[in-house]
């Protein structure tokens, strides 16, 4: 991941590098986690996945047990991708500026 | 955000983890602590087993989409119940947070509560805070393996019985239990025992204040509903410094009241030191407070160097309870709860929805009568079978005629019937283009109070 320009310049060594990793990751799992039972509570209370099953494109039977956890399953991935890119762009890579015309 | 700041926060990402082995503490705030883990817990675990009217008191049933609460049943359309009362959640914890501080955290939050139970158990299996620390260094002696394997053995004795239970919840738990005697419970339920058994051996087990400490949203935000009038947990710095242990105190003029023993080190659960000031790691559990004024009784000098006090009562201002804050979240706490309550007693049991035919305005009936076509769907929220009849007004001599031949509207509970139904009017009372009338779909029964009615367009004869 990109963590490593800015934790490279900060002087970490390899094992703190990982650990910084791992913790980022954790608390994107978590955070993805979080909000996606949040969605799923208030989506299903809205809606009935058994009927659901049957509107979709593809036709699917899916009993309510099922359907729940394929929401579930399906908020989780969006919600995962949307945090995984938050901690991506967080952490900023180190770049030098170029000089700039101090009269500009 | 180059600034210093900032460093403290990456210091928390990568400082490896260090375990907090808590003193234990006895006190009158620790015995509160311990009789919210009794009430909370006890409710927990003895709520699913509760019968109510030959059926399980308290039932999430998912699959059949409904809620049993004390009788109450309660629909997917019943959506509004859930928000109001987690809004009504929310408040409460802004309420209690503006005027006490983080009560949630210190005696109510699940995560302490539990962690509570598992430090019970491991101080059963290891013994107190020394002996945890000397069993932890110390080689793989016999007596190492036993200790570490009966904390496991409860450990995770108990967080299956949790699963369990939580799993009760939301499939009949007497059924449930059967099927656990027999091994043969369904995948969800196999899993959600699992799942939530794991969730609670690893939160409660090993995870503990880190939960609080890297996990929790409320922690982090909860200083928004502080001010200077709110308890916390402070330490008294001008009676207490300038701190100094044994000799040196008979050495210098005036010591202050703390000794340094470091008790409220030791007892803290999320291991930091009150003396600092406060910290958002403290979740507000007061062993720190029962540990200190033991040692103050000991010590001979007045307790409460450690105590429950405002920003302002330690700059010697007054303090008030009553005051803007506190009285505009009670307020607003106080409508949710009242309109909560009234909402649930005025709930019909019937739910009603009706369609105007798309294809036709009005057809004509005979030469002095005209009827619209609707779709009535009406659905059975009550826990019994019923019986409906429709009414329709808003124009004199209006007369409802249920579509294919049907002589009544009948449902099971939970069962959603559409039925066609149409509604006839002499053509020279309905001689406007658009009316709007009233539907009523009323149970038909000895008090026959439950009624649900919709207003919908009528379009008349008009020429």
């Amino acid at each position: 991941m990109t963590t490593e320009p800015i934790v490279k310049n900060q002087g970490f060594n390899e094992r703190q590098i990982k650990r910084i990793f791992w913790r980022r990751m954790a608390i994107v799992l978590w955070v993805s986690f979080f909000t996606a039972a949040v969605e799923s509570m208030v989506f299903f209370a809205l809606f009935d996945p058994a009927y659901l099953g049957q509107l979709s494109s593809f036709g699917v039977d899916v009993s309510q047990w099922q359907g729940y956890a394929l929401g579930f399953m399906f908020f989780w991935v969006f919600t995962f991708s949307a945090a995984l890119f938050s901690g991506l762009v967080l952490a900023l890579p180190r770049t030098k500026l170029a000089k700039r015309n101090p009269n500009a | 955000m180059s600034n210093q700041d900032t460093k403290p926060v990456e210091l928390s990402l990568y400082k490896a983890h260090e375990k907090i082995y808590p003193r234990e503490v006895k006190g009158r705030f620790q015995f509160k602590r311990k009789l919210a883990v009794w009430l909370l817990l006890g409710l927990f675990y003895l709520l699913p087993w509760i019968s109510w009217g030959g059926e399980q008191a308290v039932l999430f049933d998912l699959p059949q989409r409904r809620f049993h609460i004390f009788g109450i049943t309660l629909w997917p359309q019943d959506f509004i119940f859930l928000a109001l009362m987690l809004i009504i959640a929310a408040f409460s914890l802004f309420f209690f947070t503006a005027l006490a501080g983080r009560l949630w955290c210190g005696y109510a939050c699940p995560q302490t509560v539990w962690t509570e139970v598992f430090i019970w158990l491991e101080q059963l299996a290891e013994g107190n805070r020394n002996k945890r620390m000397k069993l932890d260094k110390a080689p793989w002696t016999r007596e190492k393996i036993f200790r570490k394997f009966s904390k496991q053995f409860l450990w995770i004795t108990f967080a299956l019985w949790t699963g369990f239970t939580f799993v009760g919840f939301f499939t009949p738990i007497k059924e449930l239990s059967m099927q656990v005697w027999q091994w043969t419970l369904g995948p969800w339920e196999m899993f959600w025992l699992f799942f939530y058994s794991f969730a609670t051996y690893g939160n409660a087990g090993f995870l503990r204040e880190q939960v609080c400490l890297y996990m929790c949203p409320y922690a982090r935000f909860q200083s928004a509903m502080f001010d200077k009038e709110t308890l916390i947990i402070s330490y008294d710095e001008q009676r207490g410094e300038p701190r100094m242990r044994g000799k040196k105190r008979r050495e210098v003029e005036n010591p202050g009241d703390c000794i340094d023993c470091t008790l409220c080190v030791q007892v803290c659960p999320t291991g930091i030191d009150i003396r600092d000031g406060l910290q958002y790691e403290c979740i507000a559990c007061a062993a720190c407070i029962d540990a200190c004024d033991d040692v103050m009784e000991k010590s001979g000098m007045p307790k409460g160097l450690i105590k429950y006090t405002t920003e302002n009562a330690l700059e010697g201002r007054p303090t008030h309870i009553l005051r803007p804050r506190t009285i505009v979240y009670f307020i607003i706490l106080m409508t949710l709860v009242a309109s909560f309550g009234v909402a649930l007693v005025n709930r019909s049991a019937i739910d009603m929805n009706l369609i105007h035919d798309r294809n036709t305005f009005y057809r004509i009936v005979d030469s002095a009568t005209i009827e619209n076509v609707y779709t009535l769907k009406v659905m059975n929220k009550g826990n019994e079978a019923a019986q409906y009849e429709v009414n329709a007004s808003g124009i004199d001599g209006l007369k409802v005629v249920l579509g294919m031949n049907e002589t009544g509207i009948s449902a099971e509970p939970g069962q959603l019937v559409t039925v066609p139904i149409k509604i006839q009017a002499a053509k020279d009372a309905a001689n406007k283009k658009i009316h709007t009338i009233e539907v009523t779909v009323t149970k038909i029964s000895s008090d026959g109070s439950d009624s649900a009615a919709e207003k919908v367009k009528y379009f008349g004869y008009n020429k």
